[in-house]
């Protein structure tokens, strides 16, 4: 599963620690997010994507 | 209340309740590492309580401890099954074997069960349909540990101490204890 997170947090200007606490999660886990290395659940990639001012659909996405 | 804090502290109490048990154990007092584990529990919760903002877990945790749960469980009965068929065959070689093949198999046995009864009750959409068959299944599993805890605790078939000497009571399946019998 790909995302944008790094690229739309950077936009944010907001750090890795902000969407963490933002979202209830350790840094560590939004770190392993933005590497595509773990694939959140519903719940969370709706407060990521609410954190991020944006929608789930347009956050995460699969490539072909 | 930092994390950083929190686990600094976590450790200071987990040495100190190590050093605890493992003093209790040499002195044969049993009472001491049960208070210790209720009083550093009490405090850990307490001081979890005082984290605020912070977040000691979370749901990639729970995956990656589940995870390693299911890991460890199907490593240690592998792992026993082998040891206790090997100690059943030899137990000719040595009469010691022959109880720790017994407590391997009840505990692998009790732990796969442990372990069914939970995924069924976590899966709650199954438990509901089969309720009573869970209920069923956990009280026999409580009565074969109650069983088998009377039986090895019972004076039964035991090495019993008097005057300073380990006297065969009944026909024991193990060795008399390495301790000192200082009754």
């Amino acid at each position: 599963m790909e995302n944008r997170i790094k690229e739309i947090r950077t936009k944010l200007h907001l750090t890795q620690e902000d969407v963490a606490k933002k979202t209830g999660v350790r840094r560590e886990t939004i770190v392993f997010l933005e590497q595509g290395k773990y694939n959140p659940s519903l719940k969370l990639a709706y407060e990521v994507a609410k954190t991020l001012k944006t929608s789930v659909d347009k956050l995460f996405f699969l490539k072909y | 209340m930092t994390i950083k804090k929190y686990k600094y502290i976590r450790l200071i109490v987990i040495s100190f309740l190590a050093i605890l048990v493992s003093q209790s154990i040499i002195f044969r007092n049993y009472l001491l590492p049960i208070i210790g584990i209720v009083l550093s529990s009490s405090l850990l919760f307490y001081l979890r309580s005082k984290l605020k903002n912070e977040f000691l877990a979370d749901e990639r945790d729970y995956k990656i401890g589940g995870d390693a749960a299911r890991w460890a469980i199907q490593i240690f009965n592998t792992f026993a099954v082998i040891v206790m068929i090997i100690l059943y065959a030899q137990q000719d070689l040595n009469p010691s074997f022959l109880p720790i093949a017994t407590t391997l198999a009840y505990s692998v046995c009790f732990l796969m069960i442990l372990y069914s009864l939970i995924f069924r009750y976590l899966d709650k959409a199954t438990f509901a349909k089969n309720r009573k068959l869970y209920i069923i299944i956990g009280i026999v599993l409580i009565l074969m540990v109650a069983f088998s805890g009377l039986k090895l605790f019972s004076a039964e078939d035991n090495w019993i101490c008097q005057n300073g000497q380990w006297v065969q009571h009944g026909h024991p399946a193990f060795p008399a204890p390495s301790v000192a019998c200082t009754k």
